[in-house]
């Protein structure tokens, strides 16, 4: 799919599907939409829908940084109290290594 | 399985002729000529986007009356020209193929080497050979693979039937929803099993909080990109990745002899599928062609991008694949410059390769049944007003022939006393067998299997190496003897 071909409107609605669709807990789709759509967001010269996709590549890239924070939080958290956390580690552990924590 | 390398002739050729004969004498017009061939796509001088358009090439095309030349001058540049298109659209497709086939087996290549889950027996086997192979005598061992494969090439010539037919009576929402399913379940389960065999190889944890949400996105962002739209290269991705995963199950579940038999078995099926005139693939290809709409555009692997603009039935929507490999060089300054190879070079006028290929997988051992089944089928040209074409063709090839590919080269590297050795001689087989065949598809244009020239080309390398060429190196490096 060509970005180049599509008309302003049908980009404007692919970026807003993306934007949408990036709240049922799919941060990715949020970083495909702001990689995808930048250059089209910044880089181009004007034209009536850019505003908008602007808006919601600005969103995405917020709702994505949202995200990121909040995942690298948990997974800080996981990693390094697992073993002290016991049972509740294990049993919130999907592979468990092997050896000495 | 069943391979089809396609190419489409259509009117754009005629069209193309007719630019290649006009463009020694009138430039402009010629530019003008082509601006409509192209459609005005932007991708019309388009470096590897890969142009609109039939290939004009091939000394058949070479008999179109010039206007006001001299007669031999004229057909002696043409000549020239339609070679070099030839070759240039034959050299730029290949690359174009070679990437991803490469990166599909290193990906399956740099798995089988890391993670031993794939290649641990646990003495599960799928469905489809039930045969085991750890039997006590060798001819024991011989029948049982032969049964096996008999088994799979049966199952996979039935699902092949079916869905010609299902093509056939118009049953679009049933393939629909069964390619839906496979890639579904390719892109959910397989995934996770793969992820936990990495994590356990690298003794990492991980929690399900957090591998839920990388599967759940890994899966839906890789339906959209497949089904619906997306960008090009994350396409691309997933389609080698899933095309990797689907290799990596084939060499974990399969018995060593019945793989390499159902791996030649195969490429026969294919070529017998694919060219003879009562072979399914062919029926489903020419099928395509009388309705003019695009085969199953999910499951392809394309370099270019094809617009269909207009669709002539409603009940299938239109399906945007691929990349453009290269953006679109504007037309106007080749058509306007001198006419001659280098400008008509530009024009990828194209040619399609499809590969057709179906498949089928079910997985015994874990109780579920997931029929995968690709088929790839050139898309056919739309052929709407010239103002709206917006059509670039480029090359495709199966995912089936992604999957074959990149098994042999996995098994080869699983399994070979040679290790290295093997797997990078059936790696440089299985892309001369590719380059042969976009060869013959720009000569023959029309439908070609892909399999059966690499995977026999793969067969014969893996065997001789392996027992040929190791062992005799592995003696000049005892006897510390430098070639």
């Amino acid at each position: 799919m060509n970005l180049e071909r599509l008309p302003n409107e049908e980009k404007l609605s692919l970026c807003r599907k993306y934007y949408l669709g990036g709240f049922a807990f799919l941060p990715f789709l949020w970083l495909v939409n702001v990689v995808w759509f930048f250059k089209e967001a910044f880089v181009k010269p004007d034209y009536t829908e850019q505003m908008q996709i602007k808006t919601y590549v600005k969103r995405s890239a917020l709702g994505l940084l949202l995200w990121v924070t909040v995942l690298t939080t948990w997974i800080t958290i996981f990693q390094r109290f697992r073993a002290e956390w016991g049972e509740v580690g294990d049993y919130l552990s999907f592979t468990i290594p092997l050896g000495i924590p | 399985m069943a391979n089809n390398t396609e190419d489409i002739e259509n009117n754009m050729d005629e069209q193309e002729t007719n630019v290649a004969s006009e463009l020694t004498q009138q430039p402009q017009e010629a530019a003008v000529t082509r601006a409509r061939s192209r459609g005005g796509s932007g991708g019309g001088g388009g470096g590897d986007g890969g142009g609109g358009g039939g290939n004009g090439t091939g000394p058949e095309q070479n008999g179109q009356p010039p206007a006001a030349r001299p007669p031999p001058r004229v057909e002696e540049n043409e000549e020239d020209e339609d070679e070099e298109l030839t070759l240039k659209y034959g050299a730029k497709h290949v690359i174009m193929l070679f990437v991803p086939v490469t990166l599909c087996m290193v990906v399956v290549v740099a798995t089988i080497k890391s993670v031993s889950f794939y290649t641990q027996n646990d003495g599960q086997r799928l469905i489809y050979t039930p045969f085991p192979e750890d039997t006590d005598t060798v001819g024991q061992r011989a029948l049982n693979s032969i049964l096996n494969a008999t088994i799979m090439i049966t199952v996979i010539i039935v699902m092949t039937l079916v869905l010609v037919l299902l093509y056939k009576y118009r049953c679009y929402k049933v393939i629909q929803g069964w390619l839906f399913l496979s890639s579904l379940l390719l892109l959910f389960f397989f995934s996770f099993i793969y992820l936990k065999e990495v994590f356990k190889t690298y003794n990492l944890a991980m929690d399900y909080f957090t591998l839920a949400i990388i599967i759940w996105n890994f899966g839906v962002v890789g339906m959209m990109c497949i089904h619906w739209k997306g960008p090009l290269r994350l396409q691309q991705a997933y389609l080698i990745m899933i095309s990797a995963l689907m290799a990596l199950v084939f060499i974990k579940y399969l018995p060593e002899w019945t793989a390499w038999l159902i791996l030649a078995v195969i490429s026969v099926y294919d070529l017998l599928a694919v060219l003879c005139p009562k072979g399914p693939l062919r029926i489903l290809v020419e099928t395509a062609q009388e309705r003019n709409e695009p085969i199953f555009p999910a499951l392809i692997y394309s370099s270019t991008m094809v617009w269909l603009v207009n669709m002539a039935d409603t009940e299938w929507p239109p399906k945007r694949n691929s990349t453009e490999a290269a953006p679109p060089q504007p037309e106007a300054p080749e058509a306007v410059g001198s006419p001659g190879p280098t400008t008509l070079s530009q024009d990828d006028g194209g040619f399609n390769s499809s590969w057709v290929n179906q498949q089928q997988h079910q997985l015994g051992p874990l109780q579920s049944t997931d029929q995968t089944r690709r088929e790839i089928q050139e898309l056919p040209d739309a052929r709407p007003p010239v103002e709206e074409d917006d059509e670039e063709r480029g090359v495709k090839l199966g995912l089936g022939d992604f999957i074959f590919y990149s098994m042999l080269v996995g098994k080869a590297s699983a399994t070979a006393s040679g290790d290295w050795n093997t797997t990078l001689a059936c790696f440089v087989a299985i892309l001369i067998g590719l380059c042969l065949t976009l060869l013959l598809l720009a000569i023959f244009k029309k439908a070609l299997p892909a399999l059966p020239i690499s995977i026999f080309f793969g067969l014969v390398f893996y065997f001789a190496t392996d027992n040929l060429v190791q062992p005799f190196m592995d003696r000049l490096a005892l006897h510390q003897f430098y070639i």
